[in-house]
This record gives C-alpha cells, structure tokens and sequence, in this order.
C-alpha cells in the first residue's frame, strides 16, 4: 500500500471513529452490561436483519463540542442514528446511548435526533426509536428545551410523520422520563423490556417530592404496568434481544410502497476507487480533474458529460451509480458566469426528467472582480442557486475538497437540502479562506486597534483554520459524516437507495434572474 | 441353453425392489410390482413396468395372482416379507411360476435352528457345542425362532431352570413351539456370513464371506467385505463349510451361511442359513470379482433360477478389495433409537461412484411411515484396502442429507469414525454396552446460521448484507438461531438445509440438527409475565386448588375467580413452584389483587 496524505487523514478518521464507537466509559459500559442490557450498537446490529449495512448518520457528533477543551465528553453525542435494513425494508434507527451520560440530550443530540426525522421525513422511511434515555441534560436546558428544533420538535415530528404514514415505532429498554416519555407514547406501537424499560413523567424522587408518595420505577412506570395496566406499550419483551425481535416483527407487518427510482444493473467501476487516494492533493489550492474522481464512483467509470467543450470549470454529466441515474455536478475550478449558466441549464436537465443530482463539491468561490462583477457574475449565480435551491430531485452532497463562499451554495450546501451532505476528511468548509479572511478583516479592522496586524491576522487564520476542520463542521451536524474516499460510492448508492422510497414531485422554480 | 425370462415379478418393495429392478432392466427383463395402497406412489412402483395393487406384501395369494395376471414367469422375493416362506415359494411354484430362490425343501430344512444343526453336523460344520455341559455362559434359544425373541444368556447354574422356562414360554407364543436350543454362549463374538450360490445342475460356490459384527440388538448396523480380522485358515474352514452345507441341503440361488466366530478363542461355528438376497449383498458385488469382471447376484439369481448353469467355476472368484455398507434408518439413534417417521422434505443421497453405491428409496417429499421397514437405504463404499474404504463410506456420509426427519446417518458416520470400528475391534455386543457420543452441535449450528443468512441475505444492491459500516470494519454478520451466531467461514458447498421463520434443519456429517429461531408471530404469547396471578376482576374467589410449594404445568388451572356472572380460571402462565397462595375460597377480591405467585422453572431447552 502506498502512503499519501489523503491516506493519513482517512486513517485518522477510521482511528477517531472507532473511540468513538466505543461509546461511554469503561465503568458505564461495564455497569450496562452487567443490567443484561446490549450496548446501543450491538442493539442496532440485532436489530438489523444479519448482514445489513448500516449508514451511520454523523457518528462524530459533538466531538470536542463539550467537557474540557480536546477532550470527546459526549461520544456521538450519546445517540446513534443511521440507516439499516429491518425485515428486509430501510428504515431509520435512532438509538439513545445509555453509557453516554444516561443517554441525555445535549442541544447537538437534540439536533441530531431530528435530523434522523429529517432524513425519515424526506425519503420516508419508517422509524424505530430504541429509547434508554434521562431525558434533556438538565445544565444545558436552555439550549435543550424551549425553542422550535429543540426537545419538543421531536414529538412534534413523530405526530406529523405518523400522519404522513411514516411509521413511528418504539422499544423502551431503558429510562424515558419526563419528555422522553413521550417518544413511546407518541410511537404507532411501541414495545417495552420487562424489569429494565420505565416510562413516566415524573420519576419516583419527584413523585416523592411532589405528593409524598413512595413508589419503585417499576411500580410507577415498569413494563407490566404499562403493557397490561395503562396501556402505554403495546408488547411485553422479556430483554433487549426479545425487544428486537418483536421490533422486527412490527417492522415486517408494514406496507411497503414500490421504489419511485429504477435501478438498473450494477456495474463496479473499471478504475480502482483506492486510486482516490492518490489522484486527490490534499491542498485545496492544488488544481487536479475531477473527472478522475469521477471515474472511481460511477458504474463502469462511464460517464456522459455534458457541455465538456463549455464551462470547463464545472463538470457536468450523466452517469449511473449502483445501478441509479445521476446526474453529476463537479467543480473543476473557480466559477464563472459560464460554470453557473451550464450548471443551471443541466441541474434543469436533471430536474425534467427526475434524475438525481450528485454534486461533488471543491470550491473556493464565485470569481471577484470588476470585469465579473459588471458583466453579473451575480445574475448568473443566482440562475446557479435557483436552479439548485428549488430542485425537487433528490440531491446528494460530498464535499471532496474546499467549500467556501457562494461556492457552497452553488453546490447545493446544507442550507439546500441536500438528501445527504457528506465530508471527505481533506474537506474545508468556511465563508472564505483564513487567509482571505485576515485580509479582509485586517482592512476593515479599526485603525487604531492595538494588536499588532501580523498577530491579528493570525488569531483570525487560527480560528478559520480550526473551524474550517471537517470534525469542526461534523461536530455540529453542518453534514451527515465524514467517510472514507473509497466509500463515496457506497454511501451515495446507499443515499440513492433510501431515497426511492420517496416520490419526486414536479419541479417549478422562482424567477431566474435574466 | 435354456431361456432368460422375458417378464418377472418383484414380491417387495423399497430399496430391495428398485435393486431388482435395475438388473431386470438391464438385462431387457419387464418388470411387475406390487404395492399396497399406501405404495401407490412409492418409488419402486413408479420404478416398475406395471404395477397390481396387492392388500399386503404378505399377502401371498394376492401376489402369486399379481403375477399370473401381469404375465411375469418368475417371482424376486427380495429379502424379508415373503421371501423366506416356504408355503409362498411351493404356491410360485404350484402355479407354473419359477420362484427366484432355492427349493422349497432347502428353505424348510434351514427354517428350523435345531434341523439346520443336525444338517450342518452332519456335513461336517463346525457348530457351537451343545448343552450346558461344556460349562457357562450358555444361550437358550427357540428352535423356531429368530429376531431374539425366546433367547436367554446364562452365566450360572443358578438361572439356568427359571432361564430356560421363560425361553420355552416365550418360544411358545411367539411361534407356537416350545422347542428349545442351548448352546455354548460367546462373549465377543463376531458375525461371519458366506455367500454361496448353487445351480440347478449342481454346482455349488462360495463368493467370499462378510463381517456383520457391527450389530445393535442383533441387527446389523455397518457390514464388510472381506472379513478383516479371520486367519486365511478360518476363511478356508467357513467357505468350504458353506458350500457343503448348501450342497447337503441341495441348495440352488443365493444362500448365505452366517458363522458366530469366538474373538478370543478363533473358532468358527455355524449359526443358520438365510435362504434368500441378504440386505447386505453388495459389499460382496463390490469385494468380489468373477473373472476380473464386477458381480451381480440378482443376475445370477435370475439365470439359476431360469436353468441356466452358474457361468464360472470357483477358481474364477476373486477378492477385489474391501467394501462396506451402513443402513440408513429412519430412527433417532442418539435419543434411545426412536423409530421416525415424517415426510423426507430433503433428501440429498451421496453421488455414486466407482467407489460409492447407494441403494435406497428415498426421494424428497416422500413420506416415511411407521408401516414398513425404517430402512430408507445404504450406502456402501468401496476402496483398494479396507481403510480407504472407511474413509470414503465417511466422506460418502458427510454427503448424505435426509431433512424432516432424523435418519441415523449420523450414528453411522460417528460408528465409523470411532478407534474402534477402524481397528476392527467391534465384536456382535460392543454397540449394546457401548453408548456413542451425540456429535457436537456447534458446527451443525454455524451450517444453519451460514442457511439462514444465505436464504434470507439482500444478495444485491447497496444494502446488501454485507456488514457495510462507515468508515470502519464490516460488522460480523449475526444469525439469531436458539442462540446468537456470529457466522464464521463460509461453508466450502451450500449445506442442505430447510429454512422456516421459526426453525431452521441442516445435516452435518450426516446427522439431522433442527434449531429455533425468534419468530415473534410464532410465540406471540412467549412473555408469560412475571407469575404474579392478579384478580382480573371484582369478584369472589370460588375456588383455590393449589397450595404454596406445589409445583404447576404451564396452563395447569390454579383457582377460579367469579365476578359479573362469569367464571375466570386463572391459570400458571409457566411451569413452575406455587410460592404465594393469597387467595382464600368464598373471599371478595378487588381489581387487580394478587391471588397466586408461580415461580418460574429452570430456563426450558430451545433446541429440539
């Protein structure tokens, strides 16, 4: 195996994420063991069928984002999402890690958490909620609690997917307090652990404080209280394993509706999909083709392209990925107005005739200057936004290399609604570049500022630098994982996959700018 | 030179009937079965030219007019049913029909244990010395008898009267004689059988003799040939003696004179003629060779039995290597040798070779009944020396596979397998002081995890089941079967296995191995709560019929509630021990009361 620097950073990110999966302390994990209880990714793994891959959704969630400065306090986030197989049909996992601080909701858990919804909303896919959970971490409830995409958002969901026939199920195998009540109960059918599973709003030390009760957890809210008395669960389970079982069960009873894209037959690429290793610089600012990318995604290394004499700094074209039609969007240098109108006129293209679109996105920006500012580079990038903004195609973003400026949204960043927006982990996503950044602000700084321009320029490429990290961006759930270059092809199949359970509606647009 | 027949009738069924068969068509012989109504769609009646519809196999008038209305000119016994019947043979032969088999007056001079003895004196074969004179341990045996029934062992004088008494008693409801024989009783004995076969213009051979001594009750389990543990001096004394036997009864057709050979002392002594095609015929069609050429006693039997004079004298027989042969049952041989029955819903039996042979009637689908013979077939192998042909009868059974029901292809393939089987060390009685190990589960369970993954895996597309995780690993691929499998290196050849939601059956090494598999809609009602017995209703308590200790089947009725005009049974969700009893006959009850507390037995077996 030959060493390059984009083979380093993967490495990193296979280290970074197998701590990651380990998930809570030794102490915790031991301590839900010795319960009998699985830990939340064996949970997963017995929940799906044998054998079915699993698209982990953001599994380096709140990485660095609380505890002491470097350290990972909250693994993932303390929920594991993602995409898995059940009785032969994808749905959506959403698992809380007990071993991670109870299982609390952080504000990035929360987020999280109703991005998981998000992706079960868009491509509808049943959801199953395997719920161990204290429910919102108490010190950050500000942040947890009250506003629109916080705590109450997810039940918010679960009652406006069930309504869009999105079935909401449950396995209660551990706490669901308080709010957390509500994910079981709001649950189509929801099934709970014997002895281990307990639902109720107030726990015993608040019914304590409040009427003076004394009562156990599994008198107030155990499994056989609420399968056979309150009615709250619909199935009794004797331990997780059973749980999962009869989830699989629920699972198998669903209708399924047919796929609303063709597949055709899978082809694997003639060139090695290692070769991206290779064929990609680390360093943004080195210009590469992209085609060579290209190339190692796509069935067959067969690609249409569109336009290939135009434009040249936007590759577009047709291709077939897992046996789905895409269309593909690629940067392959700076945007022009031309780049914009071709990438507008194709996103079109794929639009009409219910293609996906798969942009592969490395861009520093729109270009600058007064040659292009007074020709409309504007107008022309607008054409490029509307054009993506109101596409009704699924869209899938792998941001390969830089993501700066307008250029992300050209490119169908996050604020577009991609399906899936995934990362490469040579990928940088900022406004502009550190270093483009102190220039600006170092001209528009007050003059008689003290700090020395030098220094303050570098404070500002230091924090351009840490924050244009793709652990920074995946951290915050700015995307949907960062993934190894060789699986871009995998994750996209499998994103293509999950997507066809959805209907494409008609397209229409706003008004192009002329 | 007289003629062949052009037409034969085939008085069996199974495996011995398709064999038959075979021969007959072979040699442009049309062929006649019979068959039961249960045998209607039974392999050998499929197998045959045509077929008549007999009441019973043993319906011996019924079978000698099945073959006078389909033409036939000669009637195959087979082995078993009618083929040792002397009365059968005479009403063949009464009704113009040549009788594949010897002359009814050799089969009635061999019926009879005592007759044959004096017969075989008389010629000069060695015979277990009589009475209890020479000493214990003795045999009492019915003269008439056979299958064990009327047989003692004797080790002292003490039991000798009340031993002998039984014997006679037993002797005489089961064949209406109470005739007795006794003789010297040999400890580690081993079954010794020639094969003879006699024409009608008096030539008498001997094709080799087979060890049968791998035997479970006296029925023989695995057989060989040639013996692998007599002296060339002993070999010499049991195939002359066969052939002055049958020449003394003035046999005709395929004979076989069984020897009990004494392990410890080397003597040989003459035990009884089977007048008929053994079940272990073809380890000598394979061990023996006549002129260099391979063996069919069928076709010998039928050319006798037309006139024809035996084509080669004995200096033209041959061993040809070894051979041996195990019988499939239809019986669990690790659980008391249950016998089974069941449809055969797969049924894979090894590829025939020059080395490997299987006669059987077994196909999928069919059903196995308690009705008939549990034999389903054998398997036989062939090798230059005995140990390769061990080795391939090992092999041949690892490629035997019978699903939905268990077969003791297993059994065999273990016996096989043992030290002592291998160094020839099994005398007539080790498998009855012996006990065979179960094969481990494990393997078997890592083949049916391999089944259900393989049967039920997404092959295709990017959620196939391949353990795909982001930038990580492969996850192990998990089967839940009784208990979770993590499934290791895939199986060279897809193991024959039938796959259900709730089970799953695989054969490996020839044994049958079914286990569970988590079927919510199957055991839908498999959480029994948690043996507290609550009030269902208000009520009254109008009976309590168990009492704290007790132990309770699952459902066993432990009181009755009555409320709203109704009578509620309350019954044990789980076997188990009654711990608490808190209700009282004749007392009001609230909602939701505890009346019984059942504590749950030890943790139930999932696997059957």
């Amino acid at each position: 195996m030959t060493t390059s620097p984009l083979r380093d950073l993967t490495d990193d990110l296979h280290d970074r994420l197998a701590v990651v999966r380990r998930g809570g302390s030794d102490a915790a994990r031991a301590k839900h063991t010795a319960r009998g209880k699985l830990l939340v990714r064996d949970r997963v793994d017995r929940l799906l069928d044998p054998g079915s891959p699993f698209l982990e959704l953001s599994p380096l969630a709140a990485y660095e984002m609380y505890g002491a400065p470097g350290s990972d306090a909250v693994p993932s986030a303390g929920i594991v999402t993602g995409i898995g197989r059940v009785s032969g049909r994808e749905c959506v996992v959403v698992a809380n890690d007990a071993t991670v601080k109870g299982g609390t909701y952080y504000p990035v858990t929360v987020k999280k958490h109703l991005r998981a919804q998000a992706v079960a909303a868009d491509n509808r896919l049943p959801c199953i909620y395997l719920v161990d959970s204290g429910g919102a971490f108490l010190p950050m409830q500000d942040e947890v609690f009250p506003d629109r995409e916080h705590f109450g958002r997810i039940f918010f969901n679960q009652a406006n997917l069930s309504a869009q026939r999105i079935p909401q199920i449950a396995a209660v195998m551990g706490s669901c307090t308080a709010g957390g009540a509500y994910v079981p109960a709001m649950s189509d059918e929801t099934v709970i652990v014997r002895n281990q599973g307990t639902i109720f709003l107030g726990g015993p030390p608040l019914v304590k404080a409040a009427t003076g009760e004394v009562v156990t957890a599994e008198e107030l809210g155990g499994g056989d209280v609420h399968a056979r008395t309150s009615g709250v669960v619909d199935h009794l389970a004797e331990d997780d394993a059973h749980a999962l079982d009869i989830v699989r069960s629920i699972v198998g009873t669903l209708r399924e509706e047919p796929p609303s894209l063709t597949a055709y037959e899978v082809e694997e690429p003639t060139e090695d999909p290692d070769g991206l290793y290779d064929v990609v610089p680390t360093d943004t600012r080195t210009p590469y083709d992209v085609r060579e990318v290209i190339r190692r995604v796509v069935d067959g290394s067969r690609f249409h392209e569109f336009k290939q004499l135009y434009a040249e700094t936007l590759v577009c074209g047709f291709a077939r990925i897992w046996g789905y039609e895409v269309g593909i969007v690629a940067n392959n240098g700076i945007l022009f107005s031309e780049s914009a109108l071709k990438g507008a006129h194709f996103i079109e293209l794929c639009n009409q005739r219910g293609i996906p679109l798969v942009f592969l996105q490395n861009i520093s920006g729109f270009m600058v200057g007064r040659e292009y500012e007074n020709k409309g580079i504007a107008r022309d990038g607008a054409k490029l936004v509307t054009a993506v903004a109101c596409s009704v195609v699924p869209k899938f973003t792998v941001v390969i290399g830089g993501s700066f400026g307008a250029g992300n949204y050209g490119m169908c960043g996050r604020a577009y609604d991609p399906r899936f927006l995934w990362m490469w982990p040579n990928a940088r996503i900022s406004v502009m570049g550190g270093e483009q950044a102190a220039a600006v602000l170092g001209e528009v700084r007050r003059p008689d500022d003290p700090v020395p321009l030098e220094d303050f320029k570098a404070g500002i490429r230091e924090q351009y630098e840490t924050q244009g990290s793709p652990y920074y961006s995946t951290a915050r759930l700015w995307d949907d994982g960062i993934i190894d270059p060789v699986d871009t092809r995998r994750v996209l199949g499998m994103g293509l996959a999950a997507a066809s359970h959805a209907p494409v509606p008609e397209p229409s647009y706003g008004i192009f700018r002329m | 030179m007289t003629a062949l027949f052009t037409k034969v009738l085939v008085a069996n069924r199974g495996e011995i009937a398709l064999r038959v068969m075979r021969t007959c068509d072979r040699l442009g012989i049309a062929t006649v079965a019979v068959a039961t109504e249960l045998d209607a769609e039974a392999p050998h009646a499929r197998a045959a030219g045509e077929v008549v519809r007999v009441p019973s196999y043993l319906d011996a008038d019924a079978v000698v007019a099945a073959a006078l209305s389909s033409g036939a000119q000669a009637v195959h016994p087979g082995y078993g049913f009618l083929s040792e019947n002397a009365a059968f043979a005479q009403a063949v032969t009464d009704a113009g029909l040549a009788w594949v088999g010897p002359p009814v007056a050799a089969m009635e001079a061999m019926a009879r244990k005592d007759a044959a003895r004096a017969i075989a004196v008389d010629a000069g074969v060695p015979v277990v010395p009589e009475g209890a004179a020479g000493g214990f341990p003795v045999l009492v045996k019915a003269a008439a008898g056979g299958g064990g029934k009327g047989m003692r062992i004797v080790r002292s004088q003490e039991g000798y009267a009340e031993a002998v008494a039984s014997a006679r008693r037993e002797a005489l409801s089961a064949f209406g004689d109470d005739t007795l024989l006794v003789e010297r009783y040999v400890e580690h004995g081993r079954h010794i059988e020639v094969q003879v076969m006699a024409d009608t213009h008096g030539t008498v051979l001997h094709l080799f003799e087979r060890d049968c001594s791998t035997q479970r009750r006296h029925q023989k389990v695995l057989e060989e040939a040639p013996a692998p543990t007599i002296s060339d001096d002993v070999r010499r004394l049991v195939t002359s003696s066969a052939v002055a036997l049958a020449t003394a009864v003035g046999y005709t057709g395929a004979g076989t004179v069984e020897f009990l050979l004494d392990a410890d002392t080397g003597e040989a002594f003459f035990l009884e003629m089977n007048t008929r095609l053994q079940v272990e015929h073809p380890v000598t069609e394979l061990a023996v060779r006549v002129q260099g050429q391979p063996l069919d006693l069928v076709e010998l039997q039928l050319r006798v039995a037309a006139g024809e004079p035996l084509p080669f004298g004995q200096d033209d027989v041959t061993v040809h290597g070894h051979a041996i042969e195990a019988r499939v049952y239809a019986e669990d041989s690790f659980a008391g040798f249950l016998p089974q029955a069941g449809r055969a819903s797969e049924v894979r039996w090894p590829a025939t070779s020059g080395t490997v042979r299987v006669d059987h009637a077994l196909e999928s689908g069919q059903v196995v009944s308690t009705a008939y013979d549990p034999m389903l077939g054998k398997v036989i192998a062939h090798g230059p020396d005995r140990e390769s042909a061990r080795q391939a009868l090992v092999q041949a059974l690892d490629d035997t596979a019978i699903l939905g029901l268990t077969t003791n292809a297993g059994f065999l393939r273990t016996l096989l397998a043992t030290d002592e089987f291998r160094d020839a060390a099994i005398d007539t009685a080790w498998l009855d002081r012996h006990e065979l190990p179960a094969p481990d589960p494990g393997p078997a369970r890592q083949l049916a995890a391999w089944a259900v993954f393989r049967a039920e895996q997404e092959p295709s597309g990017p959620f196939r089941s391949d353990g795909f995780r982001v930038a990580s690993a492969a996850a192990p691929v998990v089967v839940e079967l009784d208990e979770p499998v993590t499934l290791g290196v895939p199986p060279g050849r897809d193991p024959l296995a039938v796959v259900r939601h709730d089970r799953v059956e695989v054969v490996q090494h020839g044994q049958r191995f079914v286990f569970g598999r988590p079927d919510f809609m199957v055991q839908h009602t498999a959480v029994a709560g948690d043996g507290a017995l609550l009030s269902p209703m208000p009520g009254t308590v109008l009976d309590v019929r168990v009492a704290e200790g007790d132990s309770v089947e699952e459902g066993q009725v432990l009181g009755v509630v009555e409320a709203m005009k109704m009578e509620l049974s309350l019954k044990a969700p789980f076997a188990g021990t009654v711990t608490t009893v808190a209700a009282e006959a004749g007392r009001q009850v609230a909602l939701g009361d505890t009346l019984f507390v059942v504590t749950e037995a030890g943790a139930s077996d999932a696997a059957s």
